[in-house]
């Protein structure tokens, strides 16, 4: 994969981040949350799906479906919102997984939430399949006839399915209990794929905020009562039917599949299926460099247990010490890293990160690159990581920030912002991703809160607080990245403070020095 | 959030909205208007051609008494020329075989053509395409194994019965249908084979 592939979809991505950002703001981006909603509209499914089986009747599918169409007080829309939840778990899980691929968040541990997530995404579909046939409508019909067509094909079955279709007899009840049993047992599947696909994750987070959350639920439950999904005439295999409502959102291969053989509709599937699940093995990045996995320096661990807690892929574990100390080291599965980089800056003594990014090397970073920018002029640093979109950059870097960039502001350590602050800086602003949009999931959280709220590696008392701010810095949000900007500048303005120390006079670490915890003693 | 950008997301979610719900069941074209379909679908069970022999004395002999057969059989499952004319076009002129490797296993057949409405003479016929053997020796109807006593006792008997059923449910050697049927404009003509009577058997023609 070229690098200029990801780069275009990730413009992409960053063009729909900012229409987004620009109508909901950044908190309520669902784009940031297609994971989230997905799972909020399969409990939507979950939820209006048990009133829907009671309702439905194997002896008559499509006239207790129809009884339910036509019922204006409950059955009409809950029906509708449990095709329009499908319709949105269906776009969410698209998103979610462009932009996971697009953002090259599908290798390593991450792989498994790559496979689950497309397995889920199959077993989703195969359930929308299984829940219009129930309807047995025009558009269920097709649907059974293209399914049975394709399964016809495989030898699985003796008898072929098709046959039962054919219209000489009518289909017999047992079919439609398959399907609902289906209908049921997928979704169940579905819970274990769900837990599969976090299963490597620290902290998943599993429903979007609620506004956004509710929003949607009102929002689908309004349009299914404005706008009733379509039921076509009941299915009768000795008519022809001109137009079929057909749901273009999971069926909209329907019409192909119809021309086409079967042989052909599962070559492509499987190329599909192959290709999908090959995308791990071809995003695979090199173990170096920026992807090189954290590491552990045992003579600096104190065994606080901190990176464990921080890190998003429970890729650190603490264990026995092989040396005569008597606390715990910490210690990184190189399979389970991702290189993301947020222990570097949960480590008070800067013993774990991944290579060149540890808290030691940001601080000689910052030595070498930034300190000789403002050593003339006083000015505030700007930090940001990687993903801020470059107008953002450019734009505050005219309203005269130096510009200090990281990975991510999640790996940045407490003591580059007192050593900024020390060694000159006027202020430090931090700009990161929003929140639900970090690529090292928890970098904005965990930065806030070693910044303001005594999370380890936390920021020294000594360091004057109205001289750091955090802000988000979204795509479309530019103007409110302005402000917060210029609201900072103004405060600092009024701020008496003068530089602490002098870079070159500061040890490079102000409390990280390893301190044997079981003599007390600094090493 | 100001309120133009409040109005402006209200916008965009109602469009998305709309956009959702016309995804959600658009009309789309399925049959052409004014047409009509033959449909030919059955499940039958294709005729076995074998050539029959009574074993010899030495042959019995040679194998353990539960294995001894009246009459050895051998043979193959019969393949059929299937050819369906409406008026003058021939739709299908093919030769259809039972499923299965072998081809003995039922034939399942199912295809639709399009045809125009009204009137149709309709010609359909499924004609064995092996000869039956003329040299095979005629099927013992009753046992006359005189030792058809003990565990094995109406084997015999079991035989012819399995033998007749099995002729009685498989496809006849000739199953033709010539026939002048009024196809119904969006509907669709039903022929399927009627496995009690024999018979192809037409669904759905208007009285």
């Amino acid at each position: 994969m070229t690098d200029t592939q990801p780069r275009a979809t990730r413009r992409m991505i960053q063009m729909a981040d900012a229409i987004m950002n620009r109508l909901y703001g950044w908190r309520s981006n669902p784009l940031h949350q297609s994971g989230t909603i997905a799972v909020a509209m399969l409990l939507v499914l979950l939820a209006t799906g048990l009133y829907l089986v009671l309702v439905y009747r194997v002896g008559s599918p499509a006239a207790s479906v129809a009884a339910l169409a036509a019922d204006p007080w409950l059955g009409g829309w809950i029906r509708t919102l449990h095709r329009y939840a499908s319709d949105i778990f269906v776009v969410a899980a698209v998103i979610h997984s462009f932009r996971l691929w697009a953002q090259r968040r599908t290798w390593g541990t991450r792989s498994l939430a790559w496979v689950s997530g497309l397995s889920l995404f199959g077993l989703g579909l195969a359930c929308a399949w299984t829940g219009f046939v129930m309807a047995w409508d025009s558009f269920g019909y097709r649907l059974a006839v293209a399914g049975g067509r394709l399964f016809d094909v495989l030898p699985i079955l003796s008898e072929p399915v098709s046959r039962i279709f054919a219209g000489d007899a009518p289909v017999p009840s047992a079919f439609f209990f398959v399907n609902l049993f289906l209908h049921i047992a997928l979704p169940l599947a579905m819970g274990i794929g769900l837990w599969l696909h976090v299963s490597r994750v620290a902290r998943p987070v599993l429903l979007p905020p609620k506004p956004l959350l509710w929003g949607t639920v009102i929002a689908l439950t309004v349009l299914s009562v404005l706008w009733p999904a379509p039921l076509g005439p009941g299915a009768d295999p000795l008519i022809l039917t001109t137009d079929t409502p057909i749901n273009l959102v999971t069926s909209w291969w329907l019409p192909l599949v119809e021309r086409w053989p079967p042989g052909v509709t599962w070559a492509l599937l499987s190329v599909l299926g192959i290709g999908l699940m090959a995308v791990p093995r071809l995003t695979r990045q090199p173990r170096m460099g920026e992807h090189a996995p954290s590491v552990v320096d045992p003579a600096l661990c104190t065994g606080c247990d901190q990176c464990p807690q921080d890190c998003p892929w429970d890729a650190i574990t603490m264990v026995p010490r092989t040396d005569d100390r008597p606390n715990l080291v910490a210690l990184v599965d190189p399979a389970r890293c991702v290189s993301c980089g947020i222990c570097a800056g949960s480590c008070a003594p800067m013993g774990v990160g991944p290579g060149g990014r540890t808290g030691r090397d940001q601080l000689a970073l910052l030595r070498s690159i930034t300190f000789p920018r403002f050593r003339e002029q006083p000015r505030t640093v700007l930090i940001c990581c990687s993903q801020t979109p470059a107008d953002h950059q450019r734009a505050l870097e005219s309203r005269g920030a130096l510009l200090h960039p990281v990975s991510c502001v999640g790996n940045l350590h407490s003591s580059v912002v007192e050593l900024l602050i020390r060694g000159g800086a006027r202020a430090v602003m931090i700009g990161g991703c929003p929140p639900r949009d970090c690529l090292g999931r928890e970098g904005p959280r965990w930065l806030h809160e070693r910044l303001f709220e005594e999370r380890e590696a936390e920021l020294q008392a000594r360091v004057d607080r109205r001289l750091v701010r955090t802000m988000t810095l979204a795509p479309g949000a530019l103007a409110e990245a302005l402000a917060e900007w210029d609201r900072f500048q103004a405060e600092v303005e009024t701020i008496d403070s003068a530089p602490q120390n002098s870079p070159d006079s500061m040890e490079l670490m102000l409390e990280c020095d390893p301190v044997d915890l079981g003599t007390g003693v600094t090493r | 959030m100001n309120h133009a950008r409040r109005i402006a997301g209200l916008i965009g979610t109602a469009i998305m909205l709309g956009a959702l719900a016309a995804a959600s069941g658009p009309l789309v074209p399925h049959h052409a208007a004014g047409s009509a379909a033959m449909r030919l679908a059955f499940r039958a069970r294709p005729e076995r051609i074998e050539v029959c022999r009574t074993p010899t004395a030495e042959e019995l002999a040679r194998v353990a008494a539960h294995m001894r057969q009246e009459v050895i059989c051998e043979g193959v499952a019969a393949s059929y020329q299937l050819r369906l004319q409406v008026d003058d076009t021939v739709l299908i002129d093919r030769v259809v075989h039972g499923g299965g490797l072998r081809h003995d296993r039922p034939l399942q057949l199912e295809l639709e053509h399009a045809v125009m409405p009204g009137p149709r003479r309709l010609q359909l016929s499924l004609v064995r395409r092996e000869a039956a053997a003329t040299d095979s020796v005629q099927l013992p109807t009753t046992s006359r194994v005189a030792g058809d006593t003990g565990i094995y006792a109406g084997r015999a008997v079991r035989e012819v019965e399995e033998r007749t059923r099995r002729d009685l449910a498989a496809i006849p050697a000739r199953l033709s249908l010539d026939s002048t049927i009024s196809f119904p404009v969006q509907r669709v003509i039903l022929v399927t084979f009627d496995p009690d009577t024999r018979a192809w058997q037409i669904h759905g023609a208007e009285p």
